[in-house]
């Protein structure tokens, strides 16, 4: 009669009888869900961000010092908008003749143009984070 | 309210004491007078519309450029039915092309918000639901719901 030398826990036992259980697959969804939760609010670098708008790019020569005092008030302000929505616009001035979602204006166009995908990460990210002046009300 | 006024003040009258009913008669007076004051408020309002076409008329008649329109954030406040089924609900997302928030719009300068919604009547911005609706307001309704939103703090 052999017995394992080495003591299981209780969970092992109930593996090696029962396979996988219901509580082990429920935790591997919600790792994996976790996981598909942390990439979907994965948002830029703030700092390069900065760089890129008031530097690199120049977006606050337009927008404003503040990016909520733009120069024109048919600019917009920028400060505190959702990131996502700043990300979609400037890919939306990239892709300016896509037929169901550019947006074909000859300065944010040329603005855009050259950002790569994470320049405009990194861009939002900056922008989203600065004290607003917006607000969402009824 | 002022139609009804007697005989509320005799039904009243049917079952307190005169003394109480002098205060019942202040306090529907009181109310009597404060729906003329509101009725007086909205009326300019509803007639305002003529009163300022008026010299915008003649000053066309005048010279050849268009009157310019001028927003007007409390007529404004009845033309957001339209928007606030999206840009009212915090957190709210559009799921066209991505999933993305829409933006928020309260405080945001009156003239980009003309401009963003004129870019969508002209289809120089292609996304399918702010076209449908920018192609449902007037000049004028734009430039009403952009001081509406402008206004916000």
């Amino acid at each position: 009669m052999s017995r394992p030398t080495t003591p299981r826990s209780a969970e092992d036992l109930l593996m090696i009888r029962f396979g996988p259980s219901k509580t082990d697959c429920l935790a591997s969804i919600a790792l994996a869900s976790l996981f598909m939760a942390s990439v979907a609010h994965a948002r830029g670098n703030a700092d390069n961000g900065k760089e890129l708008a008031t530097k690199k790019y120049a977006c606050v020569s337009c927008h404003g010092a503040t990016f909520n005092n733009p120069i024109d008030p048919s600019y917009p302000k920028l400060a505190g908008q959702h990131y996502d929505y700043l990300r979609q616009a400037l890919i939306a001035y990239q892709k300016g003749e896509h037929p169901t979602f550019g947006r074909a204006n000859a300065v944010m166009a040329a603005q855009a143009k050259p950002l790569s995908g994470k320049e405009i990460d990194d861009i939002a990210t900056y922008l989203s984070d600065l004290p607003p002046s917006l607000v969402l009300k009824r | 309210m002022i139609k009804y006024l007697p005989s509320q003040l005799r039904f009243v009258r049917s079952f307190v004491t005169p003394r109480a009913f002098a205060g019942v008669s202040i306090l529907i007076g009181a109310l009597a007078f404060t729906d003329l004051a509101i009725g007086q408020g909205v009326a300019p309002v509803t007639a305002g519309a003529p009163a300022a076409s008026a010299p915008a008329a003649a000053s066309t008649a005048a010279s050849s450029t268009p009157p310019e329109i001028v927003g007007d954030a409390q007529r404004g406040k009845v033309k957001v039915a339209t928007c606030i089924g999206c840009h009212s609900i915090p957190g709210y997302k559009a799921d066209f092309p991505t999933v993305y928030s829409v933006p928020m719009l309260g405080g945001q300068n009156a003239k980009y918000i003309e401009s963003a919604l004129k870019a969508y009547q002209k289809g120089e911005r292609r996304f399918p639901t702010m076209i449908a609706t920018a192609r449902s307001l007037s000049d004028q309704d734009i430039a009403d719901v952009a001081a509406y939103y402008a206004a916000q703090r």
